[in-house]
Formats: C-alpha cells, structure tokens, sequence
C-alpha cells in the first residue's frame, strides 16, 4: 500500500468517524449559532442604516448624496475594521456590510474553532495509546497527514455550510445583491477561509502530534494561536503609520523599526490579502497559509515519528 | 532454526530510570515465547520496543530482520495485542476492524473482519460500539485484530489478564492453535499458563535479564524430578546406583524426593518408581522438574 493509500484509507475512516461523532454536531451548531448571532446583530445595524436612507428618499438629489455619503461611510468603517488598501477597500465596499462584518468576525473566531475540532487528533489516540492499533499498520506520516486531510474535509464542509449561510443571509437583507455576484462572493469566500484554516489546521496537528493528552494540546494551541496574535499585533503597532498595506516599498520596510518585522513570522499577518481582489496577492496569502500548514505538519511529523507512542 | 527476534544489548531509560537495561535473547522461528517477571520488571517496555512502539535508548531489536520501529517495515507481518491500548471508542467493532484490516493492505478487509470476529467467538458485537464491550469482550476484539491477516508474528500483551477462567482457556487454545504456524511472543503474570504454552522463556527482573532459555531448560523438566512419598523411607545409595540418575536427595519437607538425572526421563523415572515400590514405599505421585512459578521465584 502506497503512502498516499494509507493516507487516503485513514482520511476516509477517520472522516466517516467524525461524521458520526457528536462533537461535529456540537461545533456546526455553534459556528452556526456565532454565524447567526453575528448576523442578527450586524444585519439589525444595517436595517437600521437602510432605513435612515430611505428616510432622506423623496429628493433624488438627497438620495444620490446619501447614497454617496453611505458608501463613504462604509469605506470609513471598512479602513478602520479591515484595511487602507484602496484596492481592497474598493472590493470590500462592493460588498453587504452584513456580509463582510460578520464574515471577518467568523475569520477571528475561526483559529480557534480550529483548535477546538482537532486539538485531540493525534493526542487523543496517544494517551490512551489507540493509536498503537494504528502505527503497527502504517507509518506515522501517514498517521499525520491522514488525520489533518480528514480533519480538513469536515472543516471545509462546515466552512462551506456556515459561508453560504452568511451570504444567503445578506442576500435577503440586501436586494441589490445580485445572485451572480452572491455565488462568486461566496466562492471568494469559501476560498479565503479554506486557505486561512489550512494553516490553523496544521497547527493544531502540531500541537496535538507533541503531547500526550488532548487538555495538554488544546492548551499548546490556544497559546501559540495567542503567539501569532501577539506577534501580529506587536509587529502592526511597530509600524509607520498610514502604512497598512501588507508589503510596504523597501523604502517603507527599511524605515520601520526592528520590532515590526515582527509581523512577517505570524501566518495572522497575511490573513487579510486572501480577500484582496488583485490575484497574485491572494495566491501570495494563501501560499504563505499553505507554507505555514506545510511547517506545521513537518514538524508534527517529526515529533511524531521519534516519540515513543 | 533461524530467529525470528533478536534483541541485542538492548537498554530503555526513561528520564534517569532504567526500565531495561542490556537485554539480549532471541526468539526462533515457529516458537511461543513467553516475557516473564514482577510488576516493573520491563516486559511492557521490552515488548513494546519489539513492536516499534518505543524506541530503545541502546542495542537494537530486529524482527523479521529489521527494525520494528522503521516506517511501514513490518506492515502485515506482525500482528500486536498492546496491553492497556483502548480501542477507539466511537468505532463499531465490525467498521473498526474493517479500517484496521483495510491498512493492513489485507486483500477482504470485511471477511477477514468477520473471519477473525468468528475466531474470537464474538460475531455478535459486529455492530457494537468498542466503547460499549466488557473488558472480556474488548480485550477479544483487540486479541482479534492482531489476528487478522494471519501475520507470522504475533505479540501478546496479557493476553488473558481480566478474563473469567472460560474465556481465558478459550484464549489459550487459540494461542496453542498459533504455535508452530506463528512465532508468538506472549507477556504475562499468569505463570502457569505461560509454562502450558510456551517453548521458550525470558525471565527479565528489575530492567535486566535473568535468564532466557527453552521452558525445559528452565523448569529442569530435562533433569530433575520428584517422587511425593506417602510412607516408607526411600534407598537413597540403591537409587544412586540406578543408570542415570545423577543426584538423590530428601527435600526439607522429608516427604518429597528430589533426583536429578541424565538420559531418557521415562526410563530413570520408571526405574525409580519400580525401586521404591520393591522396597516397598509407598508413593503419591511423580512430577518432573520444578514449577515455573517456584523457578521465577527464586530466581527473581
């Protein structure tokens, strides 16, 4: 049996069994429940909005200048909330606020959605050493891959799930969202959050491949993800200001202090171009998840293959 | 004969303890095998460095030929009951050991399932959640997937430890059927059962080994023998003169006679027993060689 064999045999066996198990029940129900939260909150603010539009109706004039007011509203909060990337400001505003709210709300929360689906997948068959029926069989990498590539195929379909809920939503709030637009948002979408789990996902392989008891690698991921945040941030708050954009000129990047190179070791930091309309900086960011998944799983492979099981 | 195991110098510390400490023996070909010694003894750890699950810190452990801990070395070729391994608990056994047979590359992963399922006398928990079987029952499905595939060796971890006597000698018979096909490394407290069943035996203490050696050699089944005396003193000097007998002796209690010999055993014993009756002592009963359990005894 070829690697790729055992690894599609665990992927395929270790899917069906958290299909089956509760807690992908328990973890649908709570992203759908943020999801909803999220949507209620934002998409009341938005009605709210509209109506203070509609209000002002009447005089064509009124309407052109508060629609025009509206958009330079939306752009003020988007700068604010996501970027001053005009290119990325001018797609994002194409957007319903509910949706671009609520989605970049679920990419917060999404690391450590992550951490809570596959914190135990390796550690889990570790402490009660299960994964002995397991390694006599096949070989540790395989072990590894295997479960990350189950582990990602329920999380993309819970992605999938929870994005076209997001964009049918805003749908409905929003008449003007055009459904040949909605169905390339929401493949946009579905896309951006796959490549920004990728990394996550390896994550927490790591950290489940290193310990022996599943509490224990839950723990390791939430601080390395508080890690990457604090890395993030630190290197943000270090930089020039007015200078947002995710690379800067090299005469920009050699004025800045040591401390906001910083930003470039955490995978958070490339997070917001896998929204970015420019293609080559959203394969860029979603390279650099994939990269950053590739170190994880390498390592955790390494971790694993030299433990004593 | 050629061996199936050989472990060589072979050391595992943990932190500063040495759980095994310079262990070498081999186990042939065909043969079962038994890990024998008090709890902390390192039959755990040896045996799971013979299953690739640990890593030993010196010497080496070839099964098969190679390094059990090498990536896919003995895919198929070793069959493993881990001692205290929980089988997944959110598997049903029939779908667990399919997975199971389907990465072992096995060409009918659900016969083979249902064959070894069939073999343990289980078929009915085909459908049964792992979480939900008895010990009895989950320590048989564990004992049924290292089954599977007929791989030509098997280790057992306790195979039997916390089964009702039934099942137990259910167990053992399965392993008997498993000698001479399989070469079985068998761990185990249950020394009787380990003297019924294996050819050879390696008695580790404290991280080392005290000795290893065929069950004959050990138990001195080869050597020695003792007569339980109901009445009458035994000639000692006429039965020292018997052809093969060696050494006569009265142990402590006076009513056990101890002779160790060289040659074919029923001929010294029938000797023996022929000598004590015309001299007309009276006699219980003949066992040859010593207890396992006694040998472990003094010797650990």
């Amino acid at each position: 049996m070829s690697d790729l064999n055992e690894i599609s045999t665990i992927a395929r066996g270790e899917t069906a069994r958290a299909l089956k198990g509760g807690r992908v029940v328990v973890l649908a129900v709570l992203f759908l429940l943020f999801t909803a939260l999220a949507l209620s909150i934002v998409g009341y603010f938005n009605y709210q909005m509209n109506a203070q539009v509609k209000l002002s109706g009447g005089d064509p004039d009124a309407m052109a200048q508060g629609g025009e007011q509206n958009l330079s509203g939306k752009k003020q909060f988007l700068s604010f909330v996501f970027t001053n990337d005009p290119q990325l400001l001018d797609a994002l505003a194409a957007l319903p606020l509910v949706l671009l709210v609520v989605f970049k709300l679920a990419m917060r929360f999404l690391p450590l959605f992550v951490a809570l689906m596959g914190f135990d997948q390796i550690s889990g068959e570790v402490g009660p050493k299960s994964i002995r029926y397991l390694v006599v069989r096949v070989k540790r990498s395989s072990i590894v891959a295997g479960k990350f590539v189950a582990q990602g195929l329920v999380l993309a379909g819970l992605l999938l799930l929870s994005t076209l809920a997001m964009v049918g939503v805003a749908k409905w709030l929003n008449a003007d969202f055009g459904w040949s637009f909605a169905a390339t948002t929401a493949l946009k979408l579905v896309g951006a959050s796959l490549a920004l789990a990728v990394a996550y996902l390896g994550l927490s392989t790591l950290c489940s491949a290193v310990t022996r008891q599943a509490s224990v690698s839950l723990a390791a991921n939430i601080i390395l993800l508080f890690v990457i945040w604090f890395l993030a941030f630190l290197g943000e708050a270090f930089r020039l200001p007015g200078q947002q954009a995710a690379m800067g000129t090299l005469e920009q990047l050699k004025s800045e202090s040591g401390f906001a190179y910083l930003r470039f070791a955490s995978v958070w930091h490339y997070g917001e171009d896998l929204l970015h309309p420019h293609l080559p900086r959203f394969f860029g960011a979603a390279l650099v998840h994939v990269g950053w998944a590739c170190i994880f799983l390498g390592l955790a492979n390494l971790m694993l293959r030299r433990r004593d099981l | 004969m050629t061996a199936a195991i050989e472990l060589t110098g072979l050391s595992k510390r943990f932190g500063h303890k040495v759980a095994v400490n310079n262990v070498t023996f081999s186990v042939e070909q065909g043969q079962c095998y038994g890990l024998i010694g008090p709890n902390g003894a390192g039959k755990t750890t040896t045996f799971s460095m013979m299953c690739g699950f640990l890593f030993p810190t010196a010497g080496s452990v070839r099964v098969l030929g190679v390094d059990p801990a090498a990536p896919g070395a003995l895919k198929g070729k070793v069959g493993v009951l881990p001692q205290d391994a929980v089988l997944p608990m959110t598997w049903p056994v029939g779908a667990l050991l399919t997975y199971l047979a389907r990465l072992s590359d096995l060409k009918d992963p659900e016969g083979e399932a249902r064959r070894v399922l069939d073999k343990v006398a289980l078929p009915e928990t085909w459908g049964v959640l792992a979480g939900a079987l008895s010990h009895g029952m989950a320590k048989r499905v564990a004992m049924a997937q290292a089954l599977m595939g007929s791989p030509p060796v098997i280790f057992l971890d306790e195979p039997t430890a916390g089964l009702d006597p039934k099942i137990a000698a259910a167990v053992r018979g399965l392993i008997r059927e498993l000698k001479g096909q399989h070469t079985v490394v068998v761990s185990s407290h249950n020394l009787q059962e380990l003297e019924e069943l294996c050819d050879g035996t390696a008695i580790l203490d404290k991280g080392t080994l005290v000795t290893a050696a065929s069950m004959t050699e050990i138990t001195g089944q080869s050597a020695e023998f003792r007569v339980q005396l109901a009445r009458g003193s035994a000639p000692l000097e006429e039965l020292k003169a018997l052809p093969g007998v060696q050494h006569v002796a009265v142990e402590a209690s006076g009513q056990v006679l101890l002779v160790r010999y060289v040659g074919a055993p029923e001929e010294v014993i029938s000797a023996v027993v022929g000598r004590l009756i015309t001299r007309g002592v009276l006699i219980l009963g003949v066992t040859r060689g010593q207890r396992l359990e006694e040998k472990v005894l003094q010797l650990t």
